[in-house]
């Protein structure tokens, strides 16, 4: 599909969604200061999100579905929209939203442009230091489906996809994904070369700019910038009567005894789920 | 080209339906988004002509390199105040020529206030910067920038006139009334249109350079600069015979050192440019200014140093050249100035293409005035004055012979050897002229050639 040559109305068919993150590509580090400096002119999609769009142009011409793409962000990233327009895209949203929004928030952002999409696809994580979790809580905003982190993805029927995705051990399973379903695939197809009509139809195209979501507006805090920090793992603090030594041994951990880390291997989803389930509750994560 | 929605062309008798083949995208293409072009670009938008501006990086200026001095005061009539925006690292206050044997250097080095005041005299510039703050006036004024694009042929119609040129993009053919090539050195739009007679390697230099990072205070301290001032330097005798020279420039917290070297020679000479580098970063001249410097940047490019004589046609049917494509730039040892000929020339095509579209006619003939007005300014009255530099600077007395020569004399001037008694300035120089072989023929005649083009 050369999507900006097809004049239709993007909903008046079904459609396929891509999430598209504006994140950069290269950073600088100074190597005097230790500061960290980004160039605008060298960001836009990453490989993740770009390997995304490549498969939502496939679904849609394979389907005869319209493709919409979206990113939650500052007027920095409607280049990149621009760019998904030239290359099939037939109408582009951006959400306005600070960078560094908290994954739900995104997420609710996204799901206000890209609601009415029967497939999504995002990127299995953004390059700057994304967890990859927008897609998950994408799918569940919408109540879809979701296969993450996929190696690949094809169309097979209208709607539905098969995808691979990667296991333990070197091997992979093969999923059959009914819409609808948000998918979130790794770095690896190309995307297409934009013809070069569509690149200069693409330039002056109408792009819909949407409000900062609610969760948002009520919220303020869940967009504030904070630096990353692993989550601290939480440790019963030691009696005061053990001995130093002891109490060293007890918040390090060491020469307690250890159980290897488990893999789950079934193919039973529910017999899965309670293997995992069994495990944090041992570990004391949940109750 | 269907349904592009872009300015429309302003009637179209040129490469459009009078000869059957339809209607042409815009009115002029320009290929090469570098400082020619987007001057081009510029001149043409403003004379409200719809202009493709086609660059094959991703942004302009992402694939370009030069040394890093650009001389603004070209800019002066299409962008008043330039200066107030431009995104310049340091004004140039300090310019030295400096002579180099392995052991000696002398430097003459001027400074002045005057040129730390608007207008300026010249300014370092990432290219990064510059290129992309220039093409982004001419999308201001209403070109189509298009990044990520290849030209990779001219388009001819059916009766063999120029009607665009074919890029790397899917269904990538543009239509346009003219063309102007500026593609940079070594423009394969010219050379495929025929305008360039012969392709001679001796007509090239090849430059590496490296961009060191350094604290903006060293930089200060080492080469005594203040504020945004800022220090070039221009070297000859700094390639181990090979013609050629070297460069040394300050940015606001990085510095560029650089060599530029003969293609022919460097062959010849079976060294690696970069060791050649090296050996000048390792200097006692200029050791001291890169000490500590971490490298930010390597890169390379060729020079189209052969000036005048070498310049190709400027203009064919429906086409023009301008900049580094058309060989302008100027290599005078004390000075190595391209991007403000380049400007100069884009603007002058962009203006002479815009009266040609006037006209309806993009012929050789109406294209005319791109020759008149580069004649008239700076660009051609400049390379025409200079036209014997460039042979001279490369010559093996300038290389070779010269720096030894007068590095020797100023030595014996300074040099206090008591009991010895001062042998006085014409001894020193006819037993400095013996030790390097420098025959009073030679030194007269290129003197007569540099006093004529710099006098
Ligand atoms: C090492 C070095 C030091 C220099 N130092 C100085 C200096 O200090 N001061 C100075 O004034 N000049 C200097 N110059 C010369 C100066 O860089 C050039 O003269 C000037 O850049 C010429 O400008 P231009 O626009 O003609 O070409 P370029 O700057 O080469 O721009 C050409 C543009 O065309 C694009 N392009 C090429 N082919 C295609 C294609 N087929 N399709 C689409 N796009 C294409 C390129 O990506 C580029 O953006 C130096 C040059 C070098 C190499």
């Amino acid at each position: 599909m050369s999507g900006a040559d097809t004049a239709t109305t993007p909903q008046s068919r079904p459609s396929v969604g891509v999430a598209l993150k504006f994140v950069p590509l290269r950073v600088e580090v100074n190597p005097l200061t230790g500061m960290v400096s980004a160039d605008d002119r060298l960001a836009g999609a990453s490989p993740a999100d770009e390997a995304a769009l490549e498969y939502g142009l496939r679904f849609a011409e394979a389907w005869g579905w319209d493709l919409l793409v979206a990113s939650a962000g500052d007027h920095r990233c409607e280049p990149m929209l621009r760019a998904a327009m030239a290359a099939g895209a037939n109408a582009a949203i951006r959400v306005v939203l600070p960078t560094d929004t908290a994954a739900p928030v995104v997420a609710a952002a996204l799901a206000e442009a890209l609601g009415d999409c029967l497939v999504l696809l995002c990127g299995d994580y953004s390059l700057d230091r994304g967890t990859g979790s927008v897609p998950a809580y994408l799918a569940a905003q919408l109540g879809a489906a979701q296969a993450l982190g996929l190696v690949s993805v094809a169309a097979v029927g209208e709607g539905t996809v098969e995808g691979e995705r990667r296991l333990d051990g070197g091997r992979r399973e093969r999923l059959r994904i009914p819409a609808p379903a948000v998918l979130s695939v790794e770095a690896g197809v190309r995307l297409r070369r934009a013809p070069l009509p569509a690149v200069l139809r693409a330039r002056s195209a109408p792009l819909q700019v949407l409000p900062t979501p609610v969760p948002y507006a009520i919220d303020p805090a869940a967009g504030t910038r904070r630096p990353y920090r692993p989550r601290p793992k939480a440790l019963p603090s030691p009696a005061a009567t053990m001995s130093a030594r002891d109490r060293v041994l007890m918040l390090t951990g060491a020469l307690s005894e250890r159980r290897t880390p488990a893999a789950v291997r079934t193919n039973d989803p529910v017999q899965a789920a309670d293997i995992v389930l069994t495990f944090l509750r041992e570990r004391g994560y949940i109750s | 080209m269907p349904d592009v929605a872009v300015k429309p062309t302003t009637g179209d008798t040129t490469g459009g339906s009078r000869d059957g083949t339809p209607p042409a995208a815009f009115d002029a293409i320009v290929v090469g988004a570098g400082p020619a072009g987007a001057a081009a670009a510029l001149t043409l938008a403003r004379a409200g002509k719809s202009v493709a501006l086609l660059e094959r990086g991703i942004f302009p200026g992402a694939k370009n390199m030069y040394g890093g001095v650009v001389y603004g005061r070209v800019l002066d009539h299409l962008v008043p105040n330039w200066w107030q925006d431009v995104p310049y690292q340091r004004w140039v206050s300090r310019r030295a020529t400096m002579l180099m044997t392995p052991t000696q250097s002398l430097t003459i080095d001027y400074r002045s206030d005057r040129w730390i005041e608007a207008p300026y005299n010249g300014m370092t510039a990432y290219r990064a910067d510059f290129d992309a703050w220039l093409a982004a006036k001419a999308e201001e004024a209403g070109a189509t920038l298009v990044c990520s694009t290849t030209a990779t042929s001219l388009l001819r119609g059916a009766d063999g006139r120029i009607r665009g040129v074919s890029t790397d993009r899917p269904d990538g053919d543009l239509t346009a009334r003219v063309v102007i090539a500026c593609d940079g050195v070594n423009s394969f739009l010219a050379k495929s249109a025929g305008l360039y007679q012969a392709f001679d390697p001796s007509n090239f230099t090849v430059a590496v350079k490296e961009v060191l990072r350094l604290p903006r205070e060293v930089i200060d301290e080492r080469c005594r600069l203040t504020g945004d001032e800022g220090l070039d330097i221009e070297i000859v005798g700094c390639t181990a015979g090979i013609p050629g020279g070297g460069f040394f420039y300050t940015n606001r917290d990085s510095v560029a050192v650089g060599i530029v070297v003969s293609v022919i020679g460097l062959a010849a000479a079976r060294v690696r440019p970069e060791k050649l580098l090296a050996d000048l970063k390792k200097h006692p001249s200029i050791a001291p200014l890169v000490r500590d410097g971490e490298l930010l940047e390597y890169s390379a490019h060729t020079i189209p140093e052969g000036g005048y004589d070498v310049m190709p046609e400027l203009v064919g049917d429906r086409l023009l050249i301008a900049g580094d494509a058309a060989a302008m730039c100027l290599a005078a040892g004390i000075w190595l100035e391209g991007v403000n000929f380049a400007i100069g020339s884009g603007a002058a095509a962009g203006e002479a293409a815009a009266e040609a579209l006037d006209q309806g006619d993009a012929s050789v003939a109406a294209l005319a005035g791109y020759r008149r007005r580069i004649e008239a300014n700076f660009v051609l009255a400049d390379h025409r004055k200079f036209r014997r530099v460039p042979h001279l600077i490369m010559s093996e007395r300038v290389q070779r012979q010269y720096p030894p020569f007068v590095c020797d004399i100023v030595e014996k001037m300074f040099t206090v050897d008591n009991p010895t008694p001062k042998l006085g300035l014409r001894r020193w120089a006819n037993d400095a002229r013996r030790t390097h072989g420098v025959r009073l023929r030679d030194l007269l005649r290129d003197g007569a050639v540099g006093l004529r083009s710099f006098g």
